[in-house]
């Protein structure tokens, strides 16, 4: 079967239950249709499926670790993979992505995705060679962070390796424990658990085997320009202040979340702007490989030579959401969930969530609350531990909620039981549609839809039927980058976004693609992953927020009085359904549509 | 001596990310009836703007305005009124 430039055309299966490995071509129809990363993960998923519905901490549990044509290309921010699972946190489908060496060795040992299933007897590190698989103990390394691990395995079995390994978090099976990669997490959702649940703390990959690309010469001026274009305004945010700087904007804007979303303005903000977390001089910058953007910021940290890589997503959920403005704690709590691989955005969340439901009296953590930093750093190690009170929250705010019971439920920050990121969906109300359709659930980075809410052309605190369409569109675009696998920081640099993507995949592959063929490339993921979820038992009452954003009002700040109505969203959630090609409530013809290409065999 | 009737309205102007790295300054005030007025007026405060942020009264691309932390612009004919905040901030909120 001839393979097309940019793919290996196969994927490798290896069971952890019986220690054995098989290498499965991937037909270049499902190739060209599902491309790579989160598409093609979508489809090994769905293909390879044990049965209708299974237990993503069961032993049968699939769980793929998946490259894309770009990788190994000279194409700027390319070098990234996808973890694609069922999500233990929200019985969905969950798609993270992680960049740099695992990448660019993983796809050099001859395949296009990893797909492990089963179950070790003991704790295992998988290497996997072009030449083979060798299942290792990891019994001496349980326990470690990945960071450690990863030393430890580099150590033992060779530097040449790169390693994808999970914390205690994950091996305890914390619903939103990450897997790290070179101190880059695929992070949402858990999926660091489901390798836990498998007794395996890391793969560690190596490979020499390259893929030919369809026009050389092409992909290198694309690729010289894009690299040029990166160096440019469109990413001087990312490159020079790194996201961090967004904590203040928001707060300006009255759209950030704050107290377990209980209003949408920090005091303490200026106290964890940038500037005031470290001095610019004290802080050094790192980049993913084949990455000229480097958005990575640094921060030092006491008693740690590494420092801790903050975002604005760990700044906010692990400050404002919780009340905390020291910046030392914050620092901290972030370090803290990188070493033991917790989400950061779950555990604000989680710990906020925590807070809110002492201070009603629900519950009873003694010295728990808001802007309790001690607090916070306790519950993180109690939360990755699984101990008191960490037991119950380690399962996330959804689940949390359900045993709490009563008025919990309607303040728990999730939706289908992925907490929210930190955009604020009173005041950024296009955002709120993109979460509550969420395949994945309450998500910035699947949707994208605040591009909407910053635009001029919308209104952020009147969504109506008309950003439908702008919805979809970012949606689709977000869909694409996450296939392709390119780095969202590069959205600002294409003028057409998904024409500029057809050309770099057309230079890649041979193929005669077009900015329209993206688009149903996009439809066709998304609805697959509809399908994926409503095989998980999947049910429109999902496709909603947590009552607080219907029933209470922001306090204060810019976005003052803003809130959301239900009977609106949930009007926008039936006309994105439509507009999707799905019925109105958001069931997909057939199981799995023909659209999808599922309904026969590959 | 200006009139009361012919003063121009008093517009706090704040920056945030990009603009603020550039300009040093976290806001200042201006008078101005116009957003490209103002703009035109931030670039001679403040020249390190000019060319990096704005130019000549327009926002260049991948920067937008927020009027009174509410709506969002780039066109310079929006009418400012008094005591108006016009935010310049990094278009790109992703993060």
């Amino acid at each position: 079967m001839p393979v097309p430039p940019g793919y290996h055309g196969c994927y490798l299966h290896v069971d952890l239950s019986t220690r054995s490995a098989v290498s499965i071509p991937i037909s270049t129809d499902v190739l060209r249709r599902f491309v790579g990363g989160s598409g093609l993960g979508t489809w090994l998923l769905l293909e390879q499926a044990p049965e209708p519905s299974w237990d993503p901490l069961g032993a049968s549990a699939p769980l793929a670790f998946v490259f894309s044509p770009l990788v190994g290309s000279p194409l700027t921010t390319s070098a990234k993979f996808a973890v694609v699972a069922k999500s233990p946190l929200t019985g969905r489908i969950n798609d993270s992505l992680a960049s740099s060496h695992f990448a660019l060795n993983g796809k050099r040992t001859g395949h296009d995705a990893l797909l492990i299933t089963g179950s070790a007897e003991v704790p295992t590190t998988l290497v996997i060679e072009p030449d083979g698989v060798r299942f290792e103990s990891a019994e001496s390394l349980w326990g470690h962070s990945s960071r450690e691990a990863t030393a430890e395995i580099r150590d033992e079995f060779g530097k040449h390796l790169h390693v994808a390994a999970i914390g205690p978090a994950g091996e305890r099976q914390v619903h939103f424990a990450t897997i790290s990669h070179d101190a880059r997490h695929a992070g949402r959702g858990g999926l660091g658990a489901v390798m836990g649940a498998k007794q395996l703390k890391a793969l560690a990959v190596h490979g020499d085997r390259q893929v030919e690309f369809a026009d050389t010469a092409r992909l290198v001026s694309l690729s010289r320009d894009l690299s040029a274009r990166s160096f440019g305004p469109a990413t001087a945010k990312y490159r020079e202040l790194g996201t961090v700087s967004n904590l203040l904007t928001f707060n300006r804007l009255g759209a950030l979340p704050t107290r377990n979303f209980q209003g949408g303005v920090f005091e303490g903000a200026e106290a964890l702007a940038p500037d005031a977390l470290a001095p610019d001089k004290e802080r050094t910058r790192d980049s993913c490989a084949a990455c000229t953007i480097g958005c990575e910021h640094i921060f030092p940290l006491e008693d740690s030579a590494a420092g801790v890589r903050m975002e604005y997503e760990n700044l906010f959920a692990l400050g404002p959401l919780c009340g905390v403005a020291d910046p030392a704690t914050v620092l901290k709590a972030s370090a803290r969930c990188d070493e033991l691989g917790l989400d950061t955005i779950s555990t604000g969340a989680t710990v906020a969530f925590a807070m809110e439901c002492v201070e009603r009296g629900l519950i009873e953590i003694p010295g728990l609350g808001f802007g309790r930093g001690e607090a916070l750093l306790e519950m993180i190690e109690d939360i990755a531990a699984r101990r008191d009170w960490g037991e119950l929250f380690s399962l996330g705010t959804r689940a949390a909620a359900e045993q709490i019971g009563g008025e919990a439920r309607g303040f728990a920050p999730h939706v289908k039981g992925l907490e929210l990121p930190g955009y604020e969906p009173r005041a950024l109300q296009s955002m709120a549609l993109g979460f509550a359709v969420g395949t994945r659930g309450a998500d910035h980075n699947r949707s994208g839809a605040y591009e909407v809410d910053f635009s001029e052309d919308f209104d952020r605190f009147d969504s109506g039927p008309e950003v439908i369409e702008a919805v979809i569109r970012v949606e689709n675009e977000a869909v694409v980058m996450d296939s392709l696998i390119l780095c969202k920081f590069l959205r600002g640099v294409f003028e057409d976004r998904l024409a500029g993507m057809a050309e770099l995949l057309e230079a890649v592959t041979g193929w005669d693609v077009t900015s329209g063929e993206l688009v149903e490339t996009a439809e066709r993921i998304v609805t697959a992953k509809k399908s994926f979820n409503i095989r998980q038992g999947w049910t429109p009452a999902e496709d909603t927020l947590p009552q607080r954003f219907f029933q209470e009002p922001l306090p204060e700040g810019a976005s003052r009085a803003a809130q959301l109505d239900e009977k609106r969203l949930a009007d926008q959630v039936r006309r994105y359904n439509l507009a999707r090609g799905w019925t109105e409530e958001g069931w997909v013809a057939g199981e799995l549509p023909a659209e999808t290409g599922l309904d026969k065999s590959p | 001596m200006k009139s009361a009737g012919t003063e121009r309205p008093k517009i706090t102007v704040e920056f945030f990310g990009i603009p603020r790295e550039r300009s040093g300054r976290s806001a200042v005030e201006v008078e101005a009836g116009q957003l490209g007025e103002a703009l035109r007026e931030v670039g001679q405060q403040l020249p390190s703007l000019e060319g990096e942020c704005l130019e000549d009264g327009r926002l260049l691309p991948g920067f937008l305005v927020s009027l009174n932390a509410r709506e969002f612009t780039t066109d310079p004919t929006t009418t400012l009124r008094d005591g108006d905040c016009v935010l310049i901030l990094s278009a790109d909120a992703g993060g």
